[in-house]
């Protein structure tokens, strides 16, 4: 074993920074944009229509029995193809993860949506509230507040995933390790240094979500 | 759009099929690995010594809050130069996967043993039962039980995640799916393919899990 040299990671730390700044904002963009996809979605697994409830269920079951790295790479190579337009690796890997955040969030709003009772539903009848309206105004709201804590812990997911996108040649944070690593010939100090970046951010979050459940645990029931 | 031909994927069955064998041979070997490893955490973590427990959840935390990429590429890359060993790549495979998937199955198990009432540890000590006794014929086979929805599940998502190590040279179903769509310049028909092998696996397994946890849910509450 060679003698490490941890200097070599605060020499590329604007790279670095640059590559978690992209990773962040990924995650950012797909977290909102899957987020409401997945309310859409879990919406449409409760509609009248049997197609769309079938078509919403057949998109859950793809996205997340498939592994993410299928996803990213059916959208990269063949969506192209398919819709004879270029997509590059900003917009596949958007897409890409937009649509499995958009899974399963889908679930995680189902689960609430079912935990709302039945009366919620037939006090809107009772009150002759149009369909559109009681969705809106009266169970999305519930549903949301009592599906943050489970969207928060997809965004981690989605955080951890997006360092697939690196295989799709986009440049975020681990993309730029490899790189890195290949050129300076210092895998062990530079991989590190990044496994230990995504940690303090996957944790730190990962403990804000555990303190945000609790409070709307406590507000839920109360 | 071209026309679409599945004529060719009759000839890239075999590389396939091995792609395949490869993939269930990861799952199956890093979930032996996982359950193991993830029952001795859960153990260390919920044991009185805290010299046992507060490596055991450093170790969790750390798994947990890393992406798994991060992870697999950091074990390839690393723990040949760190030890001095060299193993095969299927095996460093397996151990980095099961290492993961020990971290995620410590939490089902602690979760599992934190529900067990108390007064069966109480009634194991009145009963004179040596602590190994207590944990290996009290705790452990009701632990067990309730952890297993959870662990199916954490299987099934080790079971996407093998598609990972196809980025560092495993030649599994992604890897030998990657190498038929660049050979034969059919990404659609191929990439739906792998897609469909992956269902065909994770949505059996996933029903299963389902199943059972129903059944379980049933028995528990009579």
């Amino acid at each position: 074993m060679d003698n490490l040299d941890f200097s070599v990671v605060w020499k590329f730390r604007d790279a670095l920074a640059w590559g978690l700044m992209m990773s962040l904002l990924l995650s950012g963009i797909c977290s909102l944009a899957g987020t409401v996809l997945g309310f859409f979605i879990a919406l449409c697994q409760q509609s009248r229509f049997r197609a769309v409830r079938w078509a919403a269920a057949l998109y859950v079951e793809v996205l997340r029995g498939a592994p993410t790295l299928i996803t990213l790479f059916w959208v990269f190579f063949c969506l192209p193809i398919i819709l004879g337009v270029e997509i590059n690796a900003f917009w596949s890997s958007i897409i890409a993860l937009t649509l499995y955040m958009g899974a399963i969030t889908s679930e995680s709003f189902r689960s609430s949506l079912k935990s709302i009772g039945q009366d919620q539903y037939d006090a809107c009848n009772a009150l002759g509230l149009a369909p559109a309206t009681r969705t809106f105004y009266v169970i999305a709201p519930q549903a949301l507040i009592r599906a943050i804590p489970n969207i928060l812990s997809n965004v981690i997911s989605l955080f951890k995933e997006s360092t697939l996108v690196s295989a799709v040649g986009m440049v975020e944070l681990m993309y730029t390790a490899q790189s890195i690593s290949n050129i300076t010939a210092r895998p062990i100090e530079i991989l590190t240094a990044v496994a230990l970046i995504y940690f303090v951010i996957g944790y730190g979050f990962s403990w804000v979500v555990s303190s945000v459940e609790l409070r709307i645990r406590a507000r839920v029931q109360s | 759009m071209q026309n679409l031909d599945y004529f060719f994927i009759i000839q890239a069955w075999p590389l396939f099929l091995k792609g395949l064998w490869v993939t269930l041979y990861l799952t199956f070997w890093a979930n032996v690995a996982g359950l193991i490893g993830g029952a001795l955490l859960a153990l260390c973590t919920t044991g009185p010594y805290r010299l046992l427990s507060a490596p055991a959840k450093l170790y969790i935390e750390f798994f947990r809050c890393t992406p798994a990429l991060v992870q697999i590429v950091w074990f390839f890359f690393c723990v040949p130069i760190l030890f001095d060993v060299f193993w095969s790549p299927i095996f460093m495979g397996v151990v980095i996967l099961g290492m993961n998937l020990s971290a995620f199955n410590a939490e089902a198990f602690r979760a599992a043993i934190q529900t067990i009432p108390r007064a069966h540890v109480d009634a194991a000590v009145a009963l004179g039962l040596t602590p190994f006794e207590r944990t290996a014929y009290v705790i452990m086979p009701q632990a067990l039980r309730y952890a297993i929805p959870v662990l199916i599940t954490n299987g099934i998502g080790l079971f996407q995640q093998t598609s990972l190590v196809a980025l560092v040279g495993v030649d599994e179903l992604m890897y030998n799916g990657r190498l038929i769509s660049t050979s034969t310049y059919r990404p659609i028909e191929t990439y739906t393919f792998l897609v469909l092998f992956y269902l065909a696996v994770s949505i059996p397994i996933g029903r299963l899990a389902a199943f059972i946890e129903a059944r379980s849910d049933r028995a528990l509450k009579a």
